[in-house]
């Protein structure tokens, strides 16, 4: 395991240089000139000559590869760099917004899993029946609907009364109150639910044909007993390998749910960001983005490994 | 002699026993069986005909504004209403189906094509072609997808091709990894030996015996693909950064029409089914072609 566990560690570091070059290639070739950005309506004012020398003392004229091995070596002294149009550190953006997104992924990572592992246990219960065709239907249309039409959805039929009923707020986070999160957190935690209510599903179906569950039931034990502690906890590695997965997913997602609900998370903040050109906050954040994938990815793999023993000796 | 050549006769003209059906028959058969995916290829037909027969069927110009009629509600003329500039929306969404079906299995195409080749280049020469390609999966897995696809497209300007080869470029790893596991699998069959014993060539190995009895999970994932691809080009359009072209695709028309929810219910509404009710097609036919595929899913 030890050597399986050095060997992936290894791993990290062409991926990680792979991926920065990637970022870096992009963020080199973003056109507009951020000192535009940066300066707004002055810019038209402005000396010539000062402009040129902004830009000389931003690093902007560097050649490629001073400007690549800039960014690599800044990134290795995690350094992220300052925003062109906000009064901040890359660094503070993302430590103001991180949390913020964070719990919004929470709230749709509760939604995901309560619905989701429900549905699916239900569905396998019932395997066969209406109730289990219904509930599966409804996870393909939970897989096709699209994240941001659901919200206007629920923006149209819960936040008004000319259409709906109104009972929650249209958007904001007000200090991120739960009535605040309700409405974001059901959107972003739908496909979810849909993925985990199949997932759960066909776990709990192949467990069910095992000796082991027979022999408790055989022996006596009340369903809900046998349900639990001999099928569920059984099934549980494809269901937590599925949500390890699924929080890329989730932050995805949640860039197109911050932007709906006006959510000031780390995906509405990379809209603006582009929209502004103001690359090194959105640059900061695609980073930052990868080295939670890669940390994932890596976590995952281990805990494969460490539940099957034959990978770590392929 | 005579008998021999007789007997011969009667080998000859013997019938053959029963023709089995064919791996294709049995499939359609299996796949037939299922009502979910019947369903599904019936959305995508019905789907594909009218965009393919949008100037046909479409009552109205698509572009042309009718300032008298702007957000008329649905029925009457505008089957579904009209929108801020009096355009019908039935139109609108008829040839919006074109660009969403054409982004949608182009770039699948693109991203299915690339995951392919590296599969088998991967799976098959193992080694360091393997820890090449496998880094690179892993590199391209690790860019957060729609941030990466929301900066080329800001990047280079969101024309169709921006867009096939933006959503081909990031989508490609899962069934890159797929392949290459297929091709493990396959490459340590009998058939594959014995076909390099009687020589033949590595491409002729792996067109003619790797590629076909790897393939089956790549359709199925192929076209779960088609369903994403549908619904990332429709979020980029949400976002405002879709296809630049006169007709709109129907995530522009829901961007928009997000402005006019309270006043006009149908403008964001009625685009937004269009993207599911495809998506789901798309979905329902993987679904059965994933049990059709699968001799093993016994569920």
């Amino acid at each position: 395991m030890t050597k399986y566990v050095i060997r992936r560690l290894v791993q990290v570091v062409p991926t990680l240089w792979g991926v920065f070059t990637i970022l870096f290639i992009i963020a080199y070739l973003m056109p507009g000139d951020p000192l535009r950005a940066v300066l707004g309506e002055q810019y038209h004012r402005l000396d010539p000559a000062v402009v040129e020398a902004a830009k000389e003392e931003m690093g902007l004229n560097d050649p490629f590869h001073v400007r690549y091995a800039k960014f690599l070596g800044d990134l290795l002294s995690f350094d992220l760099g300052y925003s062109y149009i906000l009064k901040q550190s890359v660094a503070d953006v993302i430590g103001y917004r991180l949390p913020r997104t964070i719990q919004l992924m929470t709230g749709g990572l509760l939604v995901g899993v309560l619905i989701g592992v429900t549905a699916g246990v239900i569905a396998a219960e019932r395997q066969n029946t209406w109730s289990d065709y219904g509930l599966m239907i409804g996870a393909l249309v939970g897989v096709s609907i699209p994240v941001f039409w659901q919200g206007l959805l629920a923006q149209l039929f819960l936040t008004q009364d000319r259409y709906g009923i109104a009972i929650f707020p249209v958007a904001g986070y007000e200090g991120g109150s739960i009535i605040h999160m309700i409405l974001p957190s059901l959107v972003l935690g739908t496909s979810l639910s849909a993925t985990l209510a199949r997932v759960t599903r066909s776990a709990m179906l192949e467990v069910r044909g095992q000796d082991y569950v027979r022999t408790a039931r055989a022996k006596g034990l009340p369903w809900h007993a046998t349900l639990i502690r001999h099928q569920f906890r059984n099934a549980l590695i494809p269901i937590i390998t599925i949500i390890a997965l699924d929080i890329s997913a989730l932050f995805t997602g949640s860039i197109v749910t911050e932007t709906i609900f006006s959510w000031p998370g780390l995906g509405r903040a990379v809209v603006v960001a582009i929209e502004r050109r103001d690359t090194p906050v959105f640059m900061g954040i695609l980073v930052f983005g990868a080295l939670v994938f890669i940390i994932i990815n890596l976590l995952t793999d281990l805990l494969y490994a460490l539940i099957n023993p034959r990978i770590r000796y392929e | 002699m005579s008998i021999r050549a007789a007997e011969r006769k009667v080998v000859a003209i013997e019938p053959l026993p029963e023709k089995y059906p064919s791996n294709w028959m049995r499939f359609w058969l299996s796949f037939r069986r299922s009502r979910l995916a019947m369903t599904g290829l019936a959305i995508v037909i019905v789907m594909s005909t009218a965009a393919l027969l949008a100037d046909v069927i479409a009552p109205f110009d698509p572009v042309e504004p009718h300032y008298s009629d702007r957000l008329v509600p649905p029925g009457g003329a505008y089957v579904l209403g009209t929108d801020e500039l009096g355009r019908d929306i039935f139109s609108r969404l008829l040839y919006g189906a074109r660009i969403s079906l054409v982004i949608g299995l182009v770039a699948q195409g693109v991203s299915v094509s690339i995951g392919i080749v590296l599969g088998l280049l991967a799976g098959w020469y193992g080694g360091w072609v393997d820890d090449l390609i496998s880094r690179l999966i892993e590199v391209v897995w690790s860019i957060p997808g729609l941030m990466f696809l929301i900066v080329v497209v800001t990047i280079f300007e969101p024309t169709p091709l921006t867009i096939f080869a933006a959503l081909g470029l990031i989508a490609w790893p899962g069934q890159a990894r797929l392949m290459r596991g297929q091709v493990l699998v396959v490459k340590g069959m009998e058939y594959v030996a014995a076909a390099q014993a009687m020589g033949a060539s590595t491409l002729r190995i792996l067109i003619q015996h790797i590629l076909p009895n790897a393939i089956a999970p790549m359709i199925v994932v192929a076209t779960l693909g088609v369903a994403g691809a549908i619904l990332t080009e429709s979020t980029l359009s949400f976002l405002g950064l879709g296809v630049k072209i006169p007709n709109p695709s129907w995530g522009t028309m829901i961007d928009i029409g997000r402005n006019y929810t309270v006043t006009a219910w149908w403008y964001a509404i009625f685009p937004g089914l269009a993207i599911m009710i495809t998506v789901l097609g798309f979905n329902f036919i993987g679904d059965g072609l994933r049990d059709a595929l699968d001799p093993t899913q016994y569920d």
